[in-house]
């Protein structure tokens, strides 16, 4: 049965994921997701799960590593410099194939950066997760709900194609207090406990769930799987909000928080009578490249791309769609300065009437 | 309608718990709320702030830059937000901590295009048993001069939370919430 709550972001995202069927969480405390670990050091043995504040990140994200051998749906979480910590084991779960999800509530970089909200690691997350080429689906939610939904089948996804997960929000929906209706507890049995799992060798005497070094000619085919895998979620699995589009001339690009800001703008502005709309990816990757590919460019006089941090990140992901068919232009604010309604408003009016490029 | 509240003060002044209580019971009246919380680098004695948004309709930006009422509790919150409320909007002063005119590098900065309240919350919550009820002195002017929720939910709220607590502490959470509705409904438009 459903139910409602007024929940923080990161306590919804973690209720969601043990009614998802997590059972094993490791992480290591960092603001602004300490909400995540501390609600699941309650939460997970209630439910028979087990919680482990690790000693480090780099320990934290192979204690994920090992629970996911054993077909334990397992997560950590973390803000940006936990997760470049977690990068090499992040790496390490595509390269045995193993399911995971890795949650990101982002905040002022680089470095140290700032515990303010900030949306500063979309390069991170969508281009480079870790070292070897590999990719992992990015979710973008922007509403506590929206992550309740999203996390609840994340390891649907992750079992599917055996590969992390990544959940990638700021400090600001982590943070946010709203109404949530929180989906029934999954109920998993010992069958659908993935075959591949280390607790289900039925008496074969290996397992592969430790990579080893590649000393023959495999992992290329390894690679290509891989690069089969990311068109097929190019092809399928692309999550994206169109809002007022169709007869849009200006169309602002933006996710996660920047996009109910953005929104915000697009409902003022259409109450003045311009013909403003917005693309908000769900998935950052696979990335909706169709709906600024697509777009009518004889119609669509500009786009906007409005991100928390500076410069734009996703501005390059963007233009490759538009191909310099329209001025693209980019708004921010970052180091831990929150976007607001009136200064996403602003630059758009002054793009609108102003109209360049601003790369 | 969407309204929008930003309670600033010092760690420790229950702004946080003012801005939970008032989000929760807008939801329950079957409201839609949004609590954004922004701490200081200390919990207690940093400078701390939270924007609440109230609508009938699902809340799209939680992000106002400019907000319709502004609940102020000590002098820095006041020089750092008092150009934060919109024009004829609502400035709520906690007038223990506050004396206008506050001197901003040197000059008296006031605003004369919104409607200034300014009530001695710490003193009314001290007089009813605790100076931990001063932020709910405020919740119950903000209700009386706005009328955002009502009186009986939030005091249902209230009871919820306070149920496991002594009985007095209910009780006095009460009078302050009456208290609070007395004096704002003397500044109710």
């Amino acid at each position: 049965m459903s139910e409602k709550r007024f929940m923080k972001g990161n306590e919804a995202i973690a209720e969601a994921a043990v009614r998802g069927g997590c059972r094993f969480f490791a992480g290591y405390p960092i603001t602004p997701q300490n909400e995540i670990p501390e609600y699941l050091s309650w939460r997970l043995p209630e439910v028979g799960g087990a919680f482990v504040q690790g000693e480090s990140e780099i320990a934290s994200v192979n204690m994920v590593y090992g629970a996911a051998a054993m077909g334990t749906r397992a997560m950590t979480s973390s803000s940006g410099p936990g997760i470049s910590l977690k990068a090499e084991g992040i790496s390490y779960l595509a390269a045995a194939g193993l399911p995971a999800l890795i949650v990101n509530i982002s905040r002022g970089g680089p470095g140290l950066g700032s515990i303010q909200p900030a949306q500063s690691d979309y390069l991170q997350a969508t281009k480079a997760l870790g070292h070897g080429g590999f990719h992992a689906m990015v979710f973008a939610p922007n509403s506590a709900q929206e992550a309740v939904d999203i996390i609840y089948d994340a390891w649907e996804y992750a079992e599917r194609d055996r590969n992390p997960v990544m959940v990638l929000m700021d400090g600001c929906l982590g943070n946010i207090m709203e109404e949530v209706e929180l989906p029934p507890m999954k109920e998993l049995n010992d069958e659908d406990v993935p075959y591949w799992s280390l607790s289900r060798r039925n008496g074969r005497d290996f397992q592969g769930n430790i990579t080893p070094i590649y000393t023959e000619a495999i992992l290329e085919g390894v690679n290509i799987m891989a690069g089969e895998m990311y068109k097929d979620w190019q092809e399928n699995d692309v999550k994206v909000e169109e809002f007022m589009v169709d007869d849009a001339e200006y169309v602002i690009v933006a996710y996660g928080i920047a996009s109910r800001v953005s929104k915000e703008a697009v409902l003022t502005l259409r109450s003045e009578g311009f013909k403003v709309g917005l693309i908000r990816p769900i998935t950052l990757f696979p990335f909706p490249k169709k709906s600024i590919r697509n777009l009518d460019y004889n119609r669509v006089k500009g786009i906007i791309d409005v991100e928390m941090t500076i410069p734009a990140q996703m501005r390059e992901d963007i233009e490759l769609q538009v191909m310099e068919r329209c001025p693209v232009y980019e708004y921010g604010r970052s180091g831990g300065v929150l976007l607001d309604d009136d200064g996403v408003l602003e630059a758009v009016r002054d793009f609108m009437t102003g109209g360049t490029d601003n790369a | 309608m969407k309204t929008s509240f930003v309670f600033s003060g010092s760690g420790g002044q229950g702004i946080m718990s003012a801005g939970i209580t008032l989000a929760h019971t807008a939801i329950d009246m079957g409201k839609h709320a949004t609590f954004l919380p922004e701490y200081g680098p200390e919990q207690r004695g940093g400078s701390a702030k939270c924007t609440v948004v109230v609508d009938d309709d699902p809340i799209v930006s939680p992000l106002p830059r400019v907000c319709d009422n502004l609940i102020l509790l000590n002098e820095q919150a006041y020089k750092k937000f008092v150009w934060d409320v919109k024009e004829g909007g609502i400035m709520l002063l906690n007038a223990n901590r506050i004396t206008l005119p506050v001197e901003i590098d040197g000059d008296p900065v006031e605003r004369d295009d919104v409607r200034i309240i300014s009530a001695p919350v710490d003193d009314i919550a001290l007089e009813l048993g605790s100076p931990k009820v001063a932020n709910i002195v405020l919740l119950g002017i903000l209700i009386g001069a706005t009328g955002i929720v009502s009186r009986d939910t939030l005091a249902a709220s209230l009871e919820d939370k306070f149920k496991d607590k002594k009985p007095g502490v209910l009780d006095m959470n009460m009078k302050a919430i009456d208290k609070g509705i007395e004096i704002g409904a003397q500044y109710r438009v």
